[in-house]
């Protein structure tokens, strides 16, 4: 791939497999977060009279499936997303922090 | 499992006992299960959540507090003298050296501990600071212009000035009648003086100025010992960056050189590589940098070393994504890996891999970074004498790199070497989470 100053980066497979790692790792974690996610609604039904009527006029198994999990997911992918990303930019290539340094 | 981790396992069991007894036994009748598991996982996230900021200890912030006390304190009375000379001991105002704001806020501190009307410190040419009458014409940043001043600075005794015509004072409205002038010195340089002085005919107690001025020469020797050690922590870095072996140099340009009939493009990459490689270890001017930095800088090493020595030469990293962002002390993990390749895989038949892994462990806030080999080895004289600095050839900067972070974090890290003949080489290092 090339970098902003034009320069052919090339990353060796001891590097890309240790992204995959790192990825591999965060993928696992975030399953473990929605899987957490996930089992905290069949725990929350436990007191499901304490909490009908508490959120709106709605069932709560409604506002849950119909809203809730939506947001639980858009939170868990942008979050997931956004440190793959970062990830991905610090192992791989070449810092770009001083692509305007004139020894370049 | 790591002691942090046992004991929060430990607070959790607690948490769980101390809400089943307050939710089923306690109560009469005893609460709902469900009351009790829901209360349970809440309270069990929120001490998972915060467990690590506890065991992170007292954060910095706490500072600007404790400098509106030392404010406060210079306001006391008389009576609160006592009290005001322990907040001293402990404050060192002079601690970061001899410089105006440090003697602006000692003077305020002293003037109310002391008994005189005005305090001034000075350095060996002008007047940091001044408070009390007087002060219209004693301004901070003017030259010292009293006799008996540079008296002190070149005898190095105390001096108690007991008439106007002794002050030698040459401003006629000046108020200060008396004074006692005692030098402050580091080791046996004398490098300014302590100055109290009263503006009725009775001079201040001599004994309570040389006993203050020898606490403030007590701070000022201990900034000289933090200075000398952070030059000395620079100039360990120094000598590591100069210690970035010629050899390595030689033969990473000669390997450049042979791919440039061949592979030209692999030429290419490397030519650039090397530039990264040097750019990096020469621009680094701070003591820490984030750990993304320093591993781009051995994965450039690393690409070097591995034109060079080709298949024979393999390297498995193993980092946390936590890890990218924490701060590491700069060329510390480099040279590690140098040790693995330089003396434990290049003496191997057949060579080896090299393992990095990272890690942070949020509970106990700390960064674990094991470097690991599957070379030669050690026996353990040998290994003895690396981590001495006895050898002749091993270890580049290895002992360089202990005394570095024992500069840095003091007894907050550890660094063990483990090694066996034909067993390899492993090196872990503790440090503390930046």
């Amino acid at each position: 791939m090339d970098d902003q100053a034009g320069r052919d980066e090339f990353d060796s497979p001891a590097e890309v497999d240790a992204v995959f790692r790192t990825q591999r790792r965060i993928a696992i974690g975030y399953f473990v977060v929605f899987v957490g996610g996930m089992l905290l609604i069949p725990l929350a039904t436990l007191a499901s009279e304490w909490w009908e009527g508490r959120l709106s006029d709605w069932a709560t198994g409604f506002v849950v499936a119909g809203a809730g999990l939506y947001v639980f997911f858009f939170v868990l992918g942008l979050g997931a997303a956004s440190l793959a990303n970062g990830v991905e930019q610090r192992m791989l290539g070449t810092p770009t922090d001083d692509a305007d340094d004139p020894v370049r | 499992m790591s002691r942090s981790a046992w004991l929060l396992a430990a607070v959790v069991a607690a948490l769980w006992a101390v809400l089943y007894v307050a939710t089923q036994i306690a109560l009469s009748p005893p609460l709902r299960t469900e009351v009790l598991v829901i209360t349970g996982v809440a309270a069990t996230t929120a001490l998972i959540l915060g467990f690590p900021s506890t065991l992170r200890g007292p954060r910095e912030p706490l500072a600007p507090p404790r400098r509106g006390r030392l404010l406060r304190m210079s306001r006391a009375g008389p009576d609160e003298r006592s009290t005001s000379v322990a907040v001293f001991g402990r404050e060192l105002p002079l601690r970061s050296g001899l410089t105006s704001e440090a003697a602006e806020r000692t003077v305020r501190l002293l003037r109310p501990v002391l008994a005189g009307d005005s305090v001034a410190i000075t350095d060996t040419e002008s007047v940091l600071a001044f408070v009390g009458p007087g002060s219209g014409h004693h301004r901070s940043g003017h030259r010292v212009t009293t006799a008996a001043t540079y008296t002190v600075l070149s005898s190095g005794r105390t001096k108690v000035l007991r008439t106007r015509a002794d002050l030698g004072c040459s401003e006629p409205e000046c108020p200060l009648h008396t004074a006692v002038v005692a030098p402050l010195r580091v080791g046996d340089r004398v490098v300014g003086t302590l100055k109290v002085y009263r503006v009725d005919e009775t001079p201040p107690a001599r004994q309570p100025v040389q006993d203050l001025a020898s606490i403030l020469s007590l701070h000022l020797e201990l900034a000289e010992a933090d200075r000398e050690r952070q030059l000395a922590a620079d100039a360990r870095l120094n000598a590591l960056r100069a210690q970035i072996n010629p050899h390595f140099l030689f033969n990473t340009l000669n390997t450049i050189a042979s791919k440039a009939r061949t592979d030209p493009e692999d030429a290419r990459r490397l030519l650039l590589r090397l530039s990264d490689f040097f750019r990096y270890s020469i621009r680094q001017d701070g003591q820490f940098a984030d750990f993304a930095q320093e591993y781009f800088f051995v994965r450039t090493y690393v690409a070097l070393e591995q034109a060079r020595y080709g298949d024979s030469l393999d390297v498995r990293y193993d980092v946390d994504p936590q890890v990218l962002s924490a701060q590491v002390p700069v060329l510390t993990i480099q040279p590690l890996v140098e040790n693995a390749v330089k003396h434990g895989l290049a003496e191997k038949v057949g060579g080896g891999t090299v393992h990095l892994k990272a890690r942070v462990d949020p509970l106990s806030r700390t960064t674990l970074i094991q470097v690991r080999d599957d070379g030669v080895g050690m026996d353990d004289e040998l290994l003895n004498k690396v981590l001495s600095g006895a050898a002749p050839s091993g270890g580049i900067g290895l002992r360089n790199i202990n005394q570095r972070l024992e500069n840095l974090f003091g007894e907050r890290y550890s660094m063990h070497v483990r090694s066996g003949d034909d067993k390899g080489t492993t090196v872990d290092l503790r440090l503390p989470l930046r």
